[in-house]
């Protein structure tokens, strides 16, 4: 689904991202981690449009997507949830989840089921449909955010650190939430810190370090895997 | 003494209308794109060309068609002025590149009208008929502008909160990078920002034509005046010029009736002075938190 | 302890002798355009032509004025589009009190000066509480004003009919046919290219530059940028007033409509066309946009506010940089190389610091305590009740998940942000109101998650402007330090240094501030493994040789583990626990940190 060739990226003519690689099928959960300033989040961005990549190529589909605009990539089914779980603060709830579905025009019916589906899952978003999306808490915004995604029903999904700001405990519902969105056959991206909360809802994992892939491995091997890295970088 | 009362706030809240809508034009665009458009002035006072040349002494349907043709030439060629503005701002370095090709496009346009036109005043007959406030003849425009202003207001409030398209160009002016995530075309959505603001000051030119300077080197003081409004109701806050349009006007035509019509423009920058430096955020403007 | 040790290898700093191309054109460009004033203020006279004379005598003129513009537009952030009311002023009134009140030009022309003076002050009033568009609007203002000033008090200005006056003994000649006022007006202009290009290498201009491109940094340097805006617009507006003393004898004529918008617009345009910030640009953007359509197309005249409009906004859209600075762009790209992983290191520096003291942290006295700290943006509560003591000459660490609060804690004890309730109390004094710069002043220095690294300086002026920022006079060590620096990267574009190499010349630029306590605001990260280790040692030589205190926020635990005194940890805003790095890890409440928190 998602394709990831080589990729460069960084900012100015500062370089960040070298040489990173990744793929990502239908139904997949891939979950990507690192230290702060290790290029997860250029990764996502760079992937999205928002910086454009020096060399490199990303396909969706096969059809690549680099050099585009970020809202031309949002709009041919491949979806960013920025880091900090930015919504329209002025806007309420609902009209939050319209601006969701807005890159795609037409079907009511399958906005409005969208919307029930979201509604269902986190039922504080129907409690709260006419407020302001500022007037929720951190953890509700985060939920508003992925929302606000699910509506447009990308094919790809990145998720920048959707713990950022928030407590711990809120972080399962949110996990489980991307599961089952992935089981419904989109490909997920997840760039998170707490890789032991995250990886049990994860496929694939992958580490990056100062803008390079360091490894790639099954999800359930992560710690193994970490615990071997951190040995090897002792010595 | 009264009736001077009387005149001071009947015209000075109808000259304060024209500054709201300015505002209000101003606000719109700068929501969406973080600019303030120098040219709006220009903008406006070509909507009063339009009613001098496309509807001057014409029955009150030409007049009305007339006027939205006026409109929409203006909202062309802002939407082209604002095209060219965004170009450069393409790449993240010239964030502030718009000061100057903003205020270029004014200096283009009060130029190009000034060469076409002379350095002269133009009038405008009104369509709309005078009429009696407190026993003081008042121009029929005067009551246009009071009603555009108001109109505009409840338009826009209505637009931006109810449509998806204008739900969509507030979206932008709330976080640029989550609308493009989000897919919204962010370009395409700015501009139509400023072809609204087109819309706005050029009806509101040829509707108040018949009492304003329709001159070349009117812009300016428009500008001003209408930067002025923004600046004491809050920058962004559309609520606030209905109050700091009509505060401008008054204190401009007391002014006038006070001290002399040429010390307008001083009074104006005293306002603005004054406000920028006891409460630069405005009446009605929020002030955001730092991000470092 | 034994960090001298380490600190001795690998001391040496190899002081590279080739010739490197210089970052910027600065100089050169100075003598260029002292030259071409010449040339062109001088040789008209020369060869006996009258019409050139007279042109350039006003040419001159306004480079000096667009001159001025361009200090205060770039060096001070400042746009200003109302300077031909500061000229106006300056020729105006000292036209008032020598051509209608009998006064000595000289004295006149003192009056004229402190005209322009109040003028600038008028400018620099609000400058103090705004910026950005609202001064745009606030000089446009003026520009539009003030020609309806000099027509509406006619009684003291002579409204319409302007004023005429005559200077006789400023035309005569002097030597080679130049004339009194041929001399002044050449070597004016001369001496504010000189002018601005010795404030900018100066440590005002150094300040004014770092508070026009980054206030919060320039605060946290205790700079107080409102001041520098309005020092800026001083300097300013006295310069463009010796242009209108200037003006009156070489145009011998007052009248209001000389001083419309029009003027402004000229010098703005200018400044734009010409390159904005380069030195040479104010020369040749007035050749441009007033001797193209005044002379060369002059039967064109009328078209002149077109000319200029046009021009100005080819220049934004086609050559942001303007000509000279596109030449200047083509040359640096060209000439000023990187040096890759080389570019930057700290540690072959630190030699210079070494001393034999070796401090322990303090048991009594703390450098650093929040009481019950609350910091909100609207309904996000970003620091949410912190209570933290920093015993002086410590390493302090702060560790938390992203969002827990950490850099808002670091904004407002560096005073970036104020706390809406508890306090904090900096070397035993309340600083809670403290505005920034004068937290930095008492002694705090700190780094930003994002390093702030101005590219328009060279790399050296990068760090100098913490050598700036001291309040003590350099220590000898310091001093030695810094001349290494210069010899080093004086000619080095920081542009082209990498993230983590970012972050040690931030880290450097609060070494040579001299801070006594130095927040760190997640400097490891984008450090390679090694870096981090040079790193670790950096922290731990400044706090036990040279008894500085340190706040570390960082995500590399086992670097904080490695290194700290004393680790406070936040969750959701709030501190959780703190203590020692042994006890703590023992701690419920931490060790999720470590099995599945933010190692990776």
């Amino acid at each position: 689904m998602l394709k990831v060739n080589n990729l460069y990226a960084g900012y100015g003519i500062v370089p960040v991202l070298e040489d990173v690689s990744l793929s990502v099928s239908a139904g997949e959960i891939l979950l990507i981690g690192g230290e702060n300033g290790a290029g997860k989040s250029t990764l996502m961005r760079a992937i999205a449009g928002f910086n454009k990549p020096t060399k490199g190529e990303v396909l969706l589909d096969g059809k690549p997507l680099q050099g585009m605009a970020p809202e031309a990539i949002a709009q041919s089914g491949l979806r960013l949830v920025l880091d900090g779980h930015r919504v329209f603060p002025e806007l309420s709830v609902y009209d939050n989840l319209r601006m969701g579905a807005a890159a795609r025009r037409g079907d009511k019916a399958a906005f409005s089921k969208a919307v029930d589906q979201i509604y269902d899952v986190f039922p504080i978003l129907k409690e709260k449909h006419k407020a302001y999306a500022r007037d929720l808490s951190g953890g509700q915004q985060q939920m508003l955010a992925l929302g606000q995604a699910f509506v447009a029903q990308p094919k790809v999904l990145l998720c920048d650190e959707p713990s950022m700001g928030l407590a711990q405990a809120l972080l399962p519902p949110i996990l489980s939430f991307l599961r089952n969105w992935a089981e419904s056959g989109t490909a997920v991206v997840i760039v998170e810190q707490h890789l032991k909360v995250t990886a049990p809802y994860a496929d694939r994992a992958m580490i990056i370090e100062r803008g390079k892939v360091k490894f790639t491995c099954k999800a359930s091997e992560l710690d193994e895997k970490l615990g071997l890295a951190e040995t090897a970088a002792a010595h | 003494m009264l009736s001077e009362i009387a005149i001071i706030v009947v015209r000075g809240v109808a000259i304060g209308s024209i500054f709201a809508l300015i505002a209000m034009s101003f606000n719109i665009v700068h929501g969406a794109t973080g600019i303030l458009n120098f040219a709006q002035g220009n903008m406006f006072v070509l909507g009063g060309f339009a009613a001098f040349f496309l509807a001057n002494q014409v029955d009150v349907s030409w007049w009305l068609l007339m006027m939205v043709v006026s409109g929409l030439l203006v909202a062309a060629l802002v939407t082209f002025q604002g095209w060219i503005t965004l170009l450069p701002l393409r790449s993240a370095v010239e964030q502030d590149s718009w000061i100057i090709s903003t205020m270029a496009a004014s200096i283009i346009l009060g130029a190009i009208l000034m060469i076409t036109q002379g350095p002269f005043a133009y009038t405008v007959q009104s369509v709309v008929p005078s009429f009696r406030v407190f026993g003081v003849r008042t121009p029929g425009a005067y009551a246009l502008a009071i009603g555009a202003m108001v109109f505009w207001y409840f338009a826009l409030r209505f637009f931006l909160r109810k449509t998806l398209l204008g739900l969509a160009i507030s979206a932008i002016s709330q976080d640029l990078d989550a609308a493009r995530a989000a897919g919204l075309p962010v370009r395409r959505l700015q501009l139509i920002a400023f072809a609204i603001s087109g819309l706005i000051v050029g009806t509101a030119g040829f509707l108040v034509a018949p009492v304003i300077s329709v001159s070349p080197d009117a812009g300016m003081r428009y500008v001003l005046n209408g930067f002025v409004a923004t600046v004491v109701g809050g920058v962004g806050s559309n609520l606030g010029t209905l109050i700091g349009g009509p505060l401008v006007g008054v204190v401009a035509m007391l002014t006038a009736y006070k001290i002399g019509g040429s010390y307008q423009d001083l009074a104006s920058l005293l306002v603005l002075v004054l406000i920028l430096m006891v409460r630069p955020q405005g009446l009605f403007g929020r002030t955001t938190a730092r991000r470092v | 302890m034994t960090v001298s040790k380490t600190m001795d290898s690998g001391a040496q700093v190899s002081v590279s002798t080739t010739s490197r191309a210089r970052f910027n054109s600065d100089l050169p460009q100075v003598w260029i355009g002292i030259a071409l004033i010449a040339v062109t203020g001088f040789l008209p006279s020369l060869l006996g032509n009258s019409y050139w004379v007279h042109t350039f005598h006003l040419v001159n003129i306004y480079i000096a004025a667009a001159i001025f513009q361009n200090f205060l537009f770039i060096d001070a952030g400042q746009k200003s589009f109302g300077q031909g009311v500061l000229l106006g002023l300056g020729a105006y009134v000292t036209a008032i009190f020598f051509g209608m009140h009998g006064y000595s030009f000289a004295a006149a022309s003192l009056i004229g000066l402190f005209a322009a003076f109040l003028g600038g002050l008028l400018f620099a009033l609000p400058a103090l509480r705004v910026q950005y568009f609202h001064l745009g609007f606030v000089t446009l203002s003026a520009a539009i004003v003030f020609p309806q000033l000099l027509m509406s008090l006619d009684k003291w200005t002579n409204g319409i009919n302007g004023i005429s006056v005559a200077v006789p003994w400023i035309h005569h000649e002097v030597i080679f046919g130049l004339s009194w006022l041929t001399i002044m007006v050449a070597v004016y202009p001369m001496l504010a290219l000189v002018v601005h290009y010795a404030i900018r290498n100066s440590r005002l201009g150094r300040q004014m530059r770092v508070a026009a491109l980054s206030p919060e940094a320039a605060r946290t340097l205790g700079v107080k940028p409102g001041v520098m805006r309005f020092l800026a617009f001083i300097i300013a507006s006295i310069g463009t007033g010796i242009c209108g003393i200037l003006y009156l004898p070489a145009v011998s004529f007052v009248s209001p409509q000389g001083f419309n918008m029009e003027m402004s617009f000229l010098f703005f345009m200018a400044v734009v066309v010409g390159g904005r910030g380069q030195l040479l640009g104010p020369i040749i953007g007035m050749w441009i946009v007033f001797i193209l359509p005044n002379v060369a197309l002059v039967e064109y005249v009328d078209y002149r506010l077109l000319i200029y409009g046009t021009l100005t906004l080819l220049t934004v859209v086609l050559f942001p940089d303007g000509i000279v600075g596109s030449v200047e762009r083509w040359r640096k790209a060209r000439s000023v190389l990187g040096r890759g992983e080389k570019a930057f290191r700290i540690d072959p520096f630190l030699e210079r610091l070494k001393n034999n003291t070796q401090f322990t942290p303090s048991d009594t006295e703390y450098a650093v305590e929040v009481r019950n700290g609350v910091k909100r943006f609207g309904a996000v509560v970003a620091v949410g009740g912190v209570n933290m003591k920093v015993r002086k000459g410590e390493i302090h660490g702060l560790i938390g998940a992203n969002g827990s609060g950490k850099t808002s804690l670091l904004n407002v004890l560096s005073g970036l942000s104020r706390l809406d309730e508890g306090s904090f109390l900096i070397n035993g004094h309340d600083a809670t109101r403290m505005a920034a710069d004068r937290i930095a002043n008492t002694g705090l220095g700190r780094t930003f998650q994002t390093p702030r690294i101005f590219t328009q300086l060279s790399l050296w002026e990068n760090l100098r402007i913490g050598l700036d920022a001291s309040t003590t006079s350099p220590s000898e060590g310091i001093r030695q330090l810094a001349a290494q620096l210069e010899a080093e990267f004086g000619q080095d574009n920081a542009e082209l240094l990498s993230h983590g190499q970012r972050r040690l010349v931030e880290v450097m630029r609060v070494v040579l501030k001299e801070a006594d306590i130095i927040l760190f605001d997640e400097p490891a990260a984008g450090l390679s493994q090694s870096e981090r280790a040079d790193f670790a040692k950096l922290v731990r030589f400044l706090s036990r040789n040279l008894g500085k205190s340190v706040i570390l926020v960082e995500h590399d635990l086992d670097l904080v583990w490695g290194i700290a005194d004393t680790i406070t940890v936040l969750e959701q805003g709030k501190s959780v626990a703190s203590g020692a790095p042994e006890a703590l890890a023992r701690d419920p409440a931490v060790q999720h940190m470590f099995v599945g928190g933010a190692r990776a």
